[in-house]
Parts: structure tokens; C-alpha cells; sequence
């Protein structure tokens, strides 16, 4: 029961799998996590290593082909798998609420912001009067820093810029003051003056709203600056995971490392040269026996070819699915 | 090796691990960039019109819309060399005949042919040449020719080689019994195979009476004939308009989209002035205006254009300039489109960029770009054309008799609807058929060559 | 808003303009005179030429066209209802009111029937009644409107005796059943298939994902987020619909005998009476340009994107 209380979600042992005409695509196989109460979880990968479906399956937006076929996900002690629809619907946006990457089109562009941001409010509560819906919206809308809130509201979605429209759809997310927020890449779409302030009005309202907050980006950038512990995914896994302070300044997996080799640092000496990974992503319908990662790893060894390699705990909640860590244990073992 | 049995990919303590598992030195000893190749198990890569043709195949739907649309082509153009009767012939006695019914000649003969080893009655041949023809005259059979004279031109006559005796023979029709088809009188023309003189004309035999599948109309023409060579009208009418709004209308749009600025403005002015024009007033105007210029033009040019024009009749090239004149626009636009989509695209910049032509760009990048929508756009535009010749022939300004489109087929019917449904209901749903599969062709086609719906 | 509509009024008018003057050359290009039969002279084709206007120059005779239509004059039959006022024969006996009243029912039967129908096959899609509706729309936009019109004809009328043959003047509402649903039935069908396909396209937009994570109830995304959406493609098309509809009228009047204006347009198209063929392309073709003009209005209204003055950005 303790163990409830103290986390807001817990995702164990997830698996997602799309069935195309071609296959079963794992596309999310096996994460594990926990997420406490006003924590900040962020989940970095590239394209295509399960991050937004993985988000999908937690709010129920996993659309066909897609299936969760293993695993549980437990959220404030309900067991969110075993909902059915007309549950999961009660859930999202008033529970748990998601913003997306592209803010130019996840809003609908023939109603007003003030119509959609009620209607995150009225479709749970049927009691709400117009007045009040309206009072909360432009709250919301001023929260997170839209100027002339009132106005605003009538306008259409297209008579606002990229990083107005996200900050709606924050306030969108937030109005009915969920418990989990999952944003899904909110800044990747936008300039980068306007990310800052994006990530600048996500950090300030989740403090005042007391809201969890699962961060997915392929931005490590944004990672450090707002979470409080990130999961790297590769290829449907989770590869690593921890601290934030662990992930970036003692990352153990090789892809972490080679993650943040191939990114720029502003906070060291020097001017290394950048480091791209080589290679592609694997193709999901035809994963390699072995690590998902050897392909790409400079690290490789014999042993990663065959065999997936399990977790190892390197203390602090810190661990790392790498048979590297299995080395030099090995090699004691050996000599003894 | 080592021993994995024991552990789970959960297990989060190292040294649980190493307890458990025995490694062996090699486990740890770096693999080789061959051995991670190895790991990945690359997928093939598919060419655009590969990929393309696999998930036309794959749809269902349009695959038998395909296979049926063929069975309407073969129909239509394979279908008149297998059976004896042409579309503009008449058949006397033959009128208003159901389906598969025989006028009494032929029942007559029908019931006698089993006399025969292969034969030619003159109550099958079209009204104007029903007698066997005076003079010289001959049949084949098995490579041989057997020469007969006639002394005068004959009506109600069989010709047909005798299958008990294998001669030559005549039979008058008033020789044969109608209730049991047995003949008497057998004249013997000839019982060896002997060579033609000069000018001799050949009576083509057959072996039994071909019924009339779906009837015949008033004057005795064979309707399943003339439902024959109308699909085969309608459709090269199909094709040909789709063509000519395919031409047009591509230059059009390219020229358009391609020129930008000032040019293409007024160039789509002129498109939105024809889109707004209601095309149907302007079709009937049109048809009847041309109608006496082009017959008149047809029969007194003697240019081989003008020939090529007559034989396909003055109706059929009206509908052609009206096509060229007023249907190409949807095309325009659509081409047009495709143009300044793709021109935004980077790699034509980076080709721009890299100093190649107009006409290198319009070859190696617009053209293979909107091949897709091309064909597409094409595809659906033959039942539409289709569609319009049907409705000016309904009209009486299609194509005139005696040749036939499915359209003037549908409306020759119409007038004797009550009496003779089938003679409608042929026609038309050949017509329904040959639309309805080439739009099912063409949801397929877009379907399988837009890649943006691709999954 | 008023500006723009001012515009595409003026453009109307010129579009309208042209369209007379096209139909003029057309008209004289129809080779011989209106007056011509077997035993007319030289002499009386003159003088009746004369009495009408014919024997001025062409481009007089269409700036007396535009200056009369412009005061409200369509002028007179040559031939069909000889002497009698242009505007009398349509407006006044009823033709333009049968052709106004088949048409403006056939649109509305197009759309109120069209879009519920491709709704519902949006909305169970991949049901038996999705695969039905699919079929039934497929083979529907497949029957040329005559063929339609025939065998229902054929069918009720002269068979079962339920429905009259002749339609006439639409004076009971039995006799509106069969051309409104011979004239409708494909843009019925059509409709309901490009409700169905912009349906769909609205479902996998970003929105209806967003509004699916605020946990709007399924009924309300349809209805609300995805069928507004939807529409905008349903109304272009609604512009050719009328132009359609018109052509429709043509096979529907004759095939029913109803006294309308299409069915009177291919009458004087033959007998060449030049002032009526001109009226009523003129009529018809105003038809179309305003439903046009209504359809951009519409535009407006459903996608809040579109500012009107700038159509194409």
C-alpha cells in the first residue's frame, strides 16, 4: 500500500506491439518505471525507440493496430489496463492530460481557443456553467502568460503564432488540474527562442499546479534543464535510467554516452568535436538476437550478440541494461 | 558460452548475475564490425512502382474490379470476331426477337443443322443480301474449296456439305419438316473438291445457328452485337477524352504552375472563368453547332483527317472538341498543383541550386512526382466522359445509327421500354459496369500510389 | 465581407457577360436561319431577319442583347411560342419555378441525406453497414441518371401502377418522388462518399487526438471536431452539384414530361430561337454562378481559416 502512495504511476514490464501486414513490431517491450508524486520524468530516444507510443498507452490513445500485450499500468492505485473506455475517457484530461509535438495542428482550426479550452472542462464536469468554465479558462490562459487572455479566447487557432498555440494547449491540458501531464515533444516544433519559454511556463505551472509531469524529447537539452530523473529508450526499451545529475554526468549504457557525445555542451571546457552515432536505428520487425544497441556500439562484445542484456543496479535508483557492467564481476568470478 | 538460464532481463543486481552465470573469457572479448553486421538483418528496399504494384495487388477490391473490367474488354473487343452477326446489319425477319430467341427462319434451320456438316442458310445473312448470289461461287472446308454455279440469285436456301454422304448440297427451306428438322430433297452441288474460277465470291460456312443472346431490336439488328461494338465505343470515347484532357490539361497546368507570377495568374483566371461556365448549356450549343459544320467538312474534305473523322462520325468528334474546350480544367488545376507542391519541395531547390535546366527538372523530378496523380486523375476521367457521351446520346447528340454507344443504346431503348426492358437493361449495365470498375480501378490506383496514405 | 461579396458579384456579372457572348457565336454559328424551312423565300427570311435585328452586324445585335437584358428586356420567341415575351415563357408559365423547385429539392434531398449516410459510414467503419453504404454509394455514382430514371419509371409507373408517369406540373407530392429521386440519387451517393473519406481523413488529424486526450465523449468528436472539419470538402463540391443537378433536369423533365426549363432549353437549342436559347443560358448559368457564390459564403462560415479575399493562401 506504502508503495502506492508514494508513486503516482508505476509501469511494469509494458509491452506495445503493432500488428502490421508485415508483423508483430515490439515497438514498446518491457519498460519498467515508477514516477512519484510532482515528479518530472523525462524520456529521451530517437525516432522511433517506443517513446510516444509508450505515452500512448498510459492516457489510452493506442490506436489500432497497436495493443498493449503484456505488462500493468498503475495509476494513484488504479489499475488503468483493466478500464474500459468509457473509464479511460473519465480519466483523460481530467486525470492525466497530454500535450503534443505539433501545436499547429493539434488544435482544431474551426473553433476558438476559448471554445476547445471549456470544452476540456465541461466534458467532465456537466454541472459547470458557461460563466465559470470561461472565468477558468482565461485563468488558465493568463497562467501561462498569454497576454489579452480575454481576446484570446474568440480568436481561432490560425490567428496565433506556434508558441501561443502550445501555450494553449498547456492550459488546455491543465485546466482541470490533472495529476500527470505527458508532453509529448511540446517544444520540438517551435523555435528555439520560443522553446525556452515554453519549457520556462512548463517549469513555473507545474510548481503551481503540483502536477507530475512525464517529459518525452529527443532533446537532452530540454531533459536537464526540467526533469528530475530521465529514462533513455532505445529501440523499445528502456537502456538507462535515473538521476538526472547520474544521466548526465555518469552515464553507464554506451548509447547514453554516445547520446550525449553527439550533443553540444555548453557547461565543459574545451571544444570537442561532436560525435555522431553511427548507423540506423534498428528495424523493429527484425530485431537483432543479441543487445538492440550492438549494432551501433562501439563497446560491442561476443556476448551482446547473442544475448539481451538484463539490468544492472548501480545504486541511487540508477541502472543500466549493459553486459559491460557484468565485466569485470565476470572476470573476479574467473580468476577466483 | 555462458549460461543464461537462470536469469531474467529484470534482474537489476550484477552480482546476483554473476553468481548465477558462469561466463566464459570470449563472452567479453570485443565482437568484430563483421559479427555486428551480422546482428542486423537489412529488409530490401522497394522501388516506388514495385511498392506501388504490391499494394494495388493487395487490394481486393480493385483487383476483381480489374479482372472484371477486362471480361468487359474482351467483351467488347474480342466479343464481336466470335460471333457471325455485326452491329449494323439487319436482320430480316429477325425483329424484336428476346433473348436468345430465334425467329422462325432460323429456328427452322436450327432444327435441321444437325443435317449438316457445316453450312451457309441465307435466312441468317444480314436483309440486303439474303440470296445466295448469282454465278460463280465456292465453300472451303478442310483447306479444300468446292466450286458451285448458281443459275439465278436464290432465296431460302441452306448450302451445306451432307454429314452422311460428305457432298456438297442444297436444301430449299420449304424442304425441311418444321416439327422434326428432317430434310428432303437434298440437291448434291458437289461431291469433290474442285478449284474456283476467276472471280468466284466464298459462302462462309458455320456449323449451327448463333442465337441472338440478348435479343434484337426493331429493324433486326442483334443487340448483343451492337451492346458489343457500343461498350467498345464507349470506352475508346472514354479513353480518348481522358487523353485529350490528360494533354491539355497537363501543359496547361505545368506551363501554369511552372511559369508563376503574372502568367499563371491570368492563366488561372481563365480556368476559374471556364470552371464557373455551366458546361452542360455550352455541350448542347456546342453539339449543335458543330454537327452540320464537321458532316459537311467530313464529306467534302478529301484529307485523310477527314476521312479518319468520318469513320468515326460527327457525334463522336463533337464530344472530342468538347473535352478539348471545356473538361481539361480539373486536370489544369490539379497538374498545377502537383507543379508548385513539388517546386516548393528541397530537392528541386537543391537541383535548382545545382544548375540544372527546366527542362532536366521538369524531367528528372516534376514529371516521375506527379505521374501518380496523372494516372489517377486519367483514370477517373473515362468514366466521367463516358458518362457525358451516354447523356448527349440520351439527348440525341451522341453518336447516329447505325453505329451504336452504350448511351445511344440505353436511349434507342428507352421509347420501347414497357414492351422490351432487356433492351435497356443490357446496355446499361454493361455502361454501370465499365464506370463502376474503372472507379474502383482508380480508388485503387490513388490508393496504392499516393504515398502519403501509405502505411 | 461586403467588399468581397461587391467582388465576386462583379465577377459573376462578367462571368455572365461572357457566357452571352459565347452563346451568341455559338447560336450563329449554327449554320442556316431560324426562318429557314422548305418554302420559305429569300425575300421573307430577309424580311423577317429585318423585323427581329438579325440582319444587323453581329456585334450590334450582342450589345443590344446585353443593353436590353441589362434594362430587364430578354426580348421575344422567334419561333417556339412565336411573339411571345422571353420573360413571360419562363418566368411566367411556370418553367423556371418547376426547374427551381426539382432542383433546390434534389440539392437539399443531396445533402441532408447525403452527409447523415456518410457520417454513419464513418462512424461504424468497417461494419456491415459501413461495407453496405460503401457498396450501395460505389454502384450509385456508377448509374447515369437516365438509366435511374427509366427503370424506376418503368417499374412504378407502368408495372405497379403506384406512382404516375407523368409528372407534369408537380401538382400532388407523388408526382415529385421519382425525378427528385432520379435527379438526387447520385449526389446522394457521392456525398455521402466524400462525407464518409474527409470523415476519416478529419479522424486521423492531431485534433481529434487532442481532443481525445481531454476526454471528450466519443458521439462529441465526431459530431463537434470531426464532421464540422469534414464538411469543407463536402461544400466545394456542392458548387458542381448544381451545375449537375441542372444537367440532371434535362434527362429528368423529358424522361417524366415535366414542363421545366431544361427540358425547354434542349427544345430551342434544335429549333435555333435565338432570343430563348440566349435567356435561358443565361438564366441557368445565373443559377449556377450564385450557388457558386452561396457555396464560398458557406466556405466562410464553416472554416474560420478562410478570410475570402485571399481564397487561395
Amino acid at each position: 500500500m506504502e508503495e502506492t502512495k508514494k508513486n503516482l504511476l508505476e509501469v511494469k514490464d509494458l509491452k506495445v506491439s503493432f500488428f502490421t501486414p508485415a508483423g508483430e513490431v515490439k515497438a514498446v517491450d518491457g519498460i519498467s518505471y515508477n514516477l512519484g508524486y510532482n515528479e518530472v520524468m523525462g524520456i529521451v530516444g530517437e525516432s522511433g525507440s517506443g517513446k510516444s507510443v509508450e505515452a500512448y498507452s498510459i492516457i489510452g490513445l493506442l490506436q489500432k493496430p497497436g495493443k498493449v500485450v503484456g505488462g500493468s499500468i498503475t495509476f494513484d492505485g488504479q489499475d488503468l489496463l483493466s478500464f474500459d473506455e468509457e473509464q479511460m475517457r473519465n480519466v483523460r484530461g481530467k486525470d492525466i492530460s497530454m500535450i503534443f509535438q505539433n501545436p499547429m495542428t493539434c488544435l482544431n482550426p474551426v473553433y476558438t481557443i476559448g471554445n476547445q479550452l471549456m470544452e476540456a472542462l465541461q466534458c467532465h464536469d456537466d454541472k459547470i456553467t458557461k460563466e465559470e468554465a470561461w472565468d477558468r479558462a482565461v485563468h488558465m490562459l493568463e497562467l501561462v502568460g498569454i497576454n489579452n487572455a480575454e481576446k484570446r479566447m474568440t480568436q481561432y487557432p490560425h490567428e496565433h503564432s506556434g508558441g501561443m498555440r502550445q501555450r494553449a494547449m498547456i492550459a488546455m491540458a491543465l485546466i482541470s488540474e490533472p495529476k500527470l501531464l505527458i508532453a509529448d515533444e511540446p517544444t520540438t516544433a517551435l523555435d528555439v527562442t520560443i522553446q525556452a519559454q515554453i519549457l520556462d511556463v512548463m517549469k513555473d505551472i507545474q510548481k503551481r499546479v503540483n502536477t507530475s509531469i512525464i517529459f518525452i524529447t529527443h532533446n537532452l537539452g530540454v531533459v536537464a534543464e526540467v526533469c528530475d530523473k530521465v529514462s533513455v529508450m532505445y529501440a523499445g526499451k528502456i537502456v538507462e535510467q535515473g538521476d538526472v545529475n547520474d544521466i548526465f554526468y555518469n552515464p553507464q549504457h554506451p548509447y547514453t554516452k554516445a547520446l550525449l557525445a553527439s550533443m553540444p555542451r555548453l557547461d565543459e571546457d574545451g571544444h570537442e568535436r561532436l560525435i555522431p552515432i553511427e548507423g540506423t536505428p534498428i528495424d523493429l520487425l527484425n530485431p537483432p538476437q543479441g543487445c538492440n544497441f550492438g549494432p551501433r556500439c562501439k563497446e560491442c562484445r561476443k556476448i551482446c550478440l547473442s544475448k539481451k542484456p538484463p539490468y544492472a543496479d548501480l545504486g541511487n535508483g540508477h541502472i543500466s541494461a549493459c553486459w559491460l557492467h557484468f565485466m569485470e564481476g565476470a572476470a573476479k568470478k574467473e580468476e577466483a | 558460452m555462458a549460461d543464461f538460464s537462470k536469469i531474467s532481463p529484470f534482474q537489476v543486481d550484477p552480482s546476483a548475475i554473476e553468481e548465477a552465470v558462469t561466463f566464459s573469457p570470449e563472452d567479453f572479448e570485443p565482437a568484430s564490425e563483421g559479427e555486428k553486421e551480422s546482428m542486423v538483418e537489412k529488409r530490401k528496399s522497394v522501388s516506388y512502382w514495385k511498392d506501388a504494384a504490391r499494394r494495388f495487388k493487395a487490394n481486393h477490391v480493385s483487383m476483381v474490379a480489374l479482372f472484371i473490367f477486362i471480361l468487359v474488354l474482351i467483351f467488347a473487343f474480342i466479343g464481336p470476331k466470335l460471333i457471325p452477326y455485326s452491329y449494323g446489319d439487319q436482320y430480316r425477319s429477325s425483329q424484336k426477337l428476346g433473348p436468345r430467341e430465334f425467329s422462325e427462319g432460323e429456328a427452322l434451320i436450327a432444327k435441321a443443322s444437325s443435317y449438316f456438316d457445316g453450312f451457309y442458310a441465307t435466312a441468317l445473312q444480314p436483309g440486303s443480301i439474303t440470296a445466295v448470289m448469282k454465278g460463280e461461287q465456292y465453300v472451303t472446308k478442310s483447306g479444300k474449296t468446292y466450286a458451285f454455279t448458281q443459275e439465278k440469285n436464290e432465296e431460302g436456301v441452306i448450302i451445306g456439305f451432307e454429314k452422311s454422304s460428305g457432298n456438297l448440297v442444297k436444301v430449299y427451306e420449304k424442304d425441311i419438316d418444321p416439327a422434326t428438322g428432317a430434310v428432303k430433297n437434298a440437291t448434291v452441288l458437289a461431291e469433290e473438291p474442285s478449284e474456283p474460277a476467276e472471280g468466284a465470291s466464298e459462302l462462309k460456312l458455320v456449323k449451327r445457328v448463333f442465337p441472338h443472346m440478348f435479343g434484337t431490336d426493331s429493324v433486326g439488328r442483334d443487340l448483343m452485337a451492337r451492346t458489343m461494338y457500343g461498350a467498345r465505343v464507349s470506352i475508346l470515347i472514354g479513353i480518348m477524352a481522358a487523353l485529350i484532357v490528360l494533354i491539355i490539361g497537363s501543359i496547361y497546368g505545368a506551363i501554369s504552375g511552372l511559369s508563376g507570377g503574372t502568367v499563371d495568374f491570368i492563366m488561372m483566371r481563365i480556368v476559374e472563368l471556364i470552371y464557373s461556365i455551366p458546361e452542360v448549356l455550352i455541350v448542347l450549343l456546342l453539339q449543335v453547332v458543330l454537327r452540320e459544320p464537321l458532316q459537311e467538312w467530313i464529306d467534302h474534305s478529301g484529307s485523310s483527317l477527314a476521312h479518319a473523322a468520318g469513320a468515326l462520325g460527327s457525334g463522336i468528334i463533337c464530344i472530342f472538341i468538347t473535352f478539348a474546350l471545356l473538361y481539361w480544367v480539373t486536370m489544369a488545376r490539379i497538374v498545377r498543383g502537383q507543379v508548385l507542391q513539388l517546386r516548393k519541395q528541397e530537392y528541386v531547390t537543391a537541383a535548382i541550386a545545382l544548375g540544372a535546366g527546366n527542362k532536366r527538372i521538369i524531367r528528372r523530378h516534376l514529371l516521375p512526382n506527379c505521374v501518380g496523380a496523372l494516372v489517377i486523375t486519367t483514370c477517373l476521367q473515362i468514366p466521367s466522359a463516358i458518362f457525358l457521351e451516354s447523356f448527349l446520346s440520351f439527348l440525341g447528340l451522341g453518336v447516329s445509327a447505325p453505329m451504336a454507344s452504350l448511351g445511344s443504346l440505353c436511349s434507342d431503348a428507352l421509347q420501347t421500354i414497357t414492351l422490351y426492358p432487356y433492351r435497356l437493361i443490357y446496355p446499361a449495365v454493361i455502361l454501370t459496369i465499365i464506370v463502376l470498375t474503372l472507379n474502383l480501378v482508380g480508388d485503387g490506383l490513388r490508393d496504392a500510389l499516393d504515398p502519403r496514405l501509405k502505411k | 465581407m461586403v467588399s468581397y461579396t461587391l467582388k465576386r458579384v462583379g465577377a459573376a456579372l462578367l462571368t455572365l457577360l461572357l457566357i452571352m457572348a459565347i452563346t451568341f457565336f455559338l447560336m450563329n454559328a449554327i449554320p442556316g436561319s431560324p426562318f429557314l424551312t422548305e418554302k420559305s423565300t429569300p425575300q421573307q427570311i430577309a424580311l423577317a431577319n429585318a423585323k427581329y435585328g438579325l440582319d444587323k452586324p453581329l456585334i450590334v445585335q450582342l450589345k443590344n442583347y446585353v443593353v436590353n437584358y441589362l434594362k430587364g428586356d430578354l426580348g421575344t420567341s422567334l419561333k417556339m411560342q412565336e411573339g411571345t415575351p422571353v420573360k413571360d415563357i419562363i418566368f411566367h408559365q411556370g418553367k423556371f419555378v418547376l426547374s427551381i423547385k426539382l432542383g433546390l429539392i434534389s440539392l437539399a434531398v443531396a445533402v441532408i441525406i447525403g452527409i447523415p449516410l456518410g457520417c454513419i459510414a464513418a462512424y461504424n467503419r468497417g461494419t456491415w453497414l459501413d461495407g453496405f453504404l460503401r457498396v450501395m454509394t460505389t454502384v450509385g455514382v456508377a448509374i447515369p441518371g437516365f438509366v435511374l430514371a427509366t427503370l424506376l419509371l418503368a417499374t412504378f409507373a407502368v408495372k405497379l401502377h403506384i406512382l404516375p408517369t407523368n409528372s407534369g406540373q408537380l401538382t400532388d407530392w407523388k408526382s415529385y418522388i421519382m425525378p427528385i429521386i432520379s435527379m438526387s440519387f447520385y449526389y446522394v451517393c457521392y456525398v455521402a462518399k466524400l462525407t464518409r473519406t474527409s470523415m476519416l481523413d478529419a479522424i486521423n488529424q492531431d485534433y481529434i487526438r487532442t481532443a481525445r486526450a481531454k476526454g471528450v465523449k466519443t458521439k462529441m468528436i465526431v459530431l463537434k471536431h470531426a464532421l464540422r472539419n469534414s464538411l469543407i470538402p463536402v461544400i466545394t463540391y456542392l458548387g458542381p452539384v448544381t451545375a449537375g443537378i441542372i444537367t440532371g433536369s434535362f434527362v429528368v423533365e423529358s424522361t417524366f414530361q415535366i414542363p421545366g426549363l431544361g427540358k425547354y432549353y434542349v427544345q430551342c437549342v434544335m429549333s435555333r430561337d435565338y432570343p430563348v436559347i440566349m435567356a435561358t443560358t443565361v438564366v441557368l448559368s445565373a443559377l449556377v454562378i450564385f450557388m457558386n457564390l452561396v457555396v464560398d459564403i458557406a466556405y466562410k462560415i464553416v472554416d474560420p481559416r478562410i478570410t475570402l479575399t485571399n481564397k487561395e493562401a
